[in-house]
């Protein structure tokens, strides 16, 4: 596979992924996701074992499961309703690959709307670092780690998929 | 105008304006975050000397500090010369405070050490160092401090029942002490400061606000805290001074359950336990589980979570959380008490999200109600529930069933009693 090839995939599959977590489509997210898959978002730099620190989310797979059985309860008070979001990625870096596995690095603006509470336009920058490996010919994610701009000044409710 | 805070709480229904007026809230500022003790932090955050830590109490940044005798200082972050603000990290390190608009240089006890061209000043350095907190304790760690030195002394504040609970806690460590130096974590909700004291000690709301946490994971919380059985069991209990808990212990049908593991998972920190405190109370221990508690005005003490409520503005605040470190135990163990804490508590959580989200919905219904005062039928929020049924014993502690409000009466009369200078010095 060219680098063309590959990246043109890539991004792909990134678009994809935003757009079901903007959307909600909470099953067809979750099919993104490997066995062993890692969520992360530090209250600080991407840096050190996430097992020593304290998150805002550090979830193995088993949590990002529940995650999502409670946002499809129908009863997650903080996502009734779900919030209207959508996000912008960019500057896509293309890391170390061979063609089973590609680290990923991209910046991110999310806009979100809190329409469960205070009506309160809610910015989320930062950068994503995604882990993708390819399963049976199609690209996986095993790990997306988010580094927030505002990792250090605490955050509004984040009961979306970021 | 001077408000009439007599007129506003009363035992069984406060008046919704306590929430949104700014008079109000810079009256609790000065009476509640200056006059009175609050808690700014803990020893294991600054271990060593030089160590520090920046805090936000009421309207005041501080610096909590060790110097080089060992002693923790509270200073105020700001120079005496002009009043920049010294400090700009969260935490760090240093030998001195210097500031950076005209080098004045402060020790870690807050003394004036150096000026640029002295000469220029008449006035002695000890007349020139940076404001002090009045008054500062310790116990177990946990710093409180009295900004203004006018308060009572600390027993008369944190009473028999402040002292018992953080006891609960910290004798559940292997070696007696805990750790809470792995950072404190900001969860910024569009609430009033007041609504989560209310919040982190209501057993009336579980069930509801947390349904789908319920219906989603295993929780312990259906045992303790949802379902006519589980509210019954449990009790809210308000100790006074405003130090209220939600006593789950009546309520665990198994031991551990506050941790969600079975003793063979925890077997390490078991015996290390027992070791110190010996098979019976270690076992009791395990039973029981660490309190559920809050102490006014400020400090939640949340089971294996310790949380610090900042008021911002009216209607802004911050729920800072850190996860309880037992010194002693294993890394597996306290690697638990972090994933523990990742899922209740935070802004990516499962549970005080949605506690969140119901104290800003709380926010918006209050926020129109009269700051005129000139109508006493309109914008009442109730507290009565229980009001029949509540026990009261021989020391003044007052107890009912864990879905009653009497934790929450128990927070407003302390609130009466701050912001009307009953039982000050
Ligand atoms: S304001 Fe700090 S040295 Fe002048
Ligand atoms: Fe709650």
């Amino acid at each position: 596979m060219t680098s063309a090839e590959l990246r043109a995939e890539v991004e792909d599959f990134l678009y994809r992924e935003a757009r079901f977590a903007d959307e909600f489509l909470l099953e067809e997210w979750e099919a993104l996701l490997t066995d062993d898959f890692h969520y992360w978002v530090p209250a600080g730099r991407l840096e050190g074992d996430p097992s020593k620190q304290l998150a805002y989310l550090n979830d193995n797979r088993a949590r990002v499961a529940t995650r999502i059985r409670q946002l499809q309860t129908g009863k997650r008070l903080s996502q009734l309703p779900n919030s209207p979001m959508r996000r912008v990625i960019s500057n896509i870096e293309i890391e170390s690959t061979d063609d089973e596995e590609a680290l990923v690095k991209a910046n991110f603006v999310i806009y979100e709307l809190a329409a469960q509470s205070s009506g309160e336009l809610r910015v989320w920058p930062g950068q994503a670092q995604y882990r993708l490996e390819r399963v049976e010919g199609n690209l996986r994610m095993s790990a997306k780690w988010i580094e927030l701009v505002t990792a250090h000044a605490g955050q509004r409710n984040l009961t979306f998929l970021i | 105008m001077k408000v009439d805070y007599r007129e506003l709480v009363h035992t069984d229904r406060v008046h919704g304006s306590l929430l949104h007026d700014p008079e109000i809230f810079a009256d609790e500022m000065e009476r509640i975050f200056v006059q009175g003790w609050v808690f700014v932090g803990h020893e294991s955050e600054v271990k060593n000397d030089g160590d520090w830590v920046k805090r936000q109490l009421g309207n005041e940044s501080v610096i909590m500090v060790r110097a080089e005798n060992g002693e923790v200082n509270v200073l105020a972050n700001r120079c005496s010369h002009r009043g920049t603000a010294l400090c700009w990290e969260h935490k760090g390190n240093t030998a001195f405070f210097q500031c950076t608009y005209h080098n004045w240089r402060f020790g870690l006890d807050g003394g004036l050490r150096a000026v640029p061209f002295p000469d220029g000043y008449s006035k002695p350095k000890e007349d020139l160092g940076l404001d002090r907190a009045g008054q500062i304790a310790s116990y177990r760690g946990f710093v409180f401090v009295n900004l203004d030195g006018s308060a009572g002394w600390i027993d008369e504040h944190l009473g028999p029942a402040g002292y018992e609970l953080i006891d609960r806690l910290c004798e559940m460590s292997p070696s007696g002490t805990i750790d809470l130096s792995k950072g404190w974590i900001g969860h910024r909700v569009q609430s009033n400061w007041k609504l989560w004291p209310e919040s982190d000690s209501d057993g009336y709301h579980v069930g509801f606000v947390h349904a789908s946490m319920s219906a989603s994971t295993d929780t312990y919380y259906d045992d303790v805290a949802v379902g006519a059985d589980a509210v019954k069991s449990s009790r809210a209990v308000d100790y006074g001074r405003g130090h209220l808990e939600l006593d789950w212990r009546p309520s665990y049908k198994k031991e551990l359950s506050w941790l969600g593991v079975t003793r063979e998972r925890v077997k390490e920190y078991y015996s290390a336990l027992a070791q110190r405190v010996g098979n019976d109370l270690a076992e009791q221990m395990l039973w029981d589980g660490p309190p559920h508690a809050f102490l006014f005005p400020n400090l939640f003490l949340g089971e294996t979570v310790i949380a610090i409520v900042e008021p911002v503005a009216p209607g802004e605040m911050i729920h800072h959380h850190t996860s309880v470190q037992f010194d002693g135990a294993d890394e597996a163990f306290n690697e638990r008490l972090l994933r523990q804490t990742e899922a209740a508590v935070g802004p990516a959580s499962f549970i005080t999200t949605d506690d969140a989200i119901t104290a800003e919905r709380i926010q918006a219904g209050v926020s129109g109600t009269d700051t005129s005062w000139s109508s006493t039928s309109r914008g009442w929020i109730d507290l009565s529930r229980g009001l029949h049924r509540e026990e009261i014993d021989e020391d003044g502690v007052r107890s009912s069933d864990a879905s009653d409000e009497t934790t929450n009466r128990g927070f407003w009369y302390r609130y009466l009693d701050a912001m009307t200078g009953k039982g000050r010095h």
